[in-house]
């Protein structure tokens, strides 16, 4: 449901990412969802489209990929990997997990083409 | 073409505004608890009863989160503190630039207590810092008993939560082993506080923890 707003945050780093880079146009953008964040993938793709309309990175392809949480936990300080629906420490029982990873939305990297190449071509 | 490697968080900005909140209110001694639930789990009725028993030596502000109205602001305005509405248009959660400007008009020097009561959702909030303290989420008993379970990513980091209208146990089917039981695989360490703010059952326990936290913050 907040994927509007993701996309709007992301657009906001492209743009920033286009300027420093120089670039003419976003071809790719690559981001990792946290599990914890519950992103729908498609809902993600249809904010990407609306946000990108008339801006550098229209038409890019955007490439999900989700990250699995890992939990410390708070009770007996072991780690561990929980499922969305079950945050139950495997060694001493207790649903006491803090979250180190799974929990963020991450750009990873994006695919531009510069100024200069665009001269050439 | 150049691939550049970004490794940034997408929720950097929010994230850096929602801790610059926090010193705020840290430095001017205010504890910030966020409120949430679904809508019309009875978070403005909470708070309507919460502050006047806090009485008058711990001075509460509310920001009021909704898309449209002032009417959650304006049923606050009886209490003795100050509220400012932020209206979030189709935004389906506050976030800390939202907050940030909302502490703004706020005399943070003069605080003990600032409730945020966020947008009534139970899946964006969850994922959005808004520099708060503690969570405090939400579950009436008209909503039903099923809901830890369908919105684990609401349930999981709470601090305390608050099982809310329980005088309409027995007049909707309502079973709390479901939510204990649910509770036991997604988060032990909140406390659950069963209570009715319409009839006052269980707002001594919400208040006692209250009262502890702010203990908690102050070192005394």
């Amino acid at each position: 449901m907040h994927e509007m707003s993701i996309a709007a945050d992301m657009m906001d780093q492209l743009l920033r990412i286009a300027d420093e880079q120089h670039a003419v146009r976003i071809v790719e953008v690559e981001v990792i969802c946290g599990e914890m964040q519950q992103v729908v993938p498609e809902a993600l793709q249809l904010a990407f489209e609306a946000v990108t309309v008339d801006t550098p990175a229209a038409g890019a392809t955007l490439k999900l990929s989700e990250e699995r949480m890992v939990a410390n936990c708070r009770s007996c300080g072991q780690r561990f990997e929980p499922a969305i629906d079950d945050f139950l420490c495997p060694h001493c029982s207790a649903a006491d997990a803090e979250l180190i990873a799974g929990q963020d939305i991450v750009l990873k990297s994006v695919v531009c083409e510069i100024e200069d190449e665009a001269a050439k071509t | 073409m150049k691939k550049i490697n970004v490794v940034e968080s997408v929720l950097k900005a929010n994230d850096a505004l929602a801790n610059e909140n926090r010193r705020r209110m840290d430095a001017a001694g205010v504890l910030a608890v966020n409120i949430m639930s679904a809508p019309g789990s009875g978070k403005t009725m909470l708070l309507e009863k919460t502050i006047p028993l806090l009485g008058p030596e711990q001075r509460c502000a509310v920001l009021v989160g909704d898309l449209q109205t002032t009417r959650d602001a304006e049923r606050l305005g009886g209490c003795a503190a100050e509220i400012t509405q932020i209206n979030t248009g189709r935004g389906c959660h506050l976030s800390a630039p939202q907050v940030s400007a909302g502490l703004a008009t706020l005399d943070l020097n003069d605080i003990s207590f600032l409730f945020i009561e966020n947008v009534g959702n139970m899946v964006c909030p969850a994922a959005h810092d808004l520099g708060e303290h503690l969570r405090a989420v939400l579950l009436s008993v008209p909503e039903g008993d099923d809901k830890v379970a369908k919105y684990p990513t609401l349930f999981q980091p709470a601090d305390v939560i608050l099982l809310t209208k329980v005088d309409l146990i027995g007049v909707v089917d309502f079973q709390f082993e479901k939510v204990y039981e649910d509770l036991s695989r997604i988060n032990t360490r909140a406390p659950l506080i069963e209570l009715s703010p319409k009839t006052g059952q269980g707002m001594d326990r919400w208040l006692a923890w209250l009262r502890q936290q702010r203990r908690g913050q102050t070192g005394s």
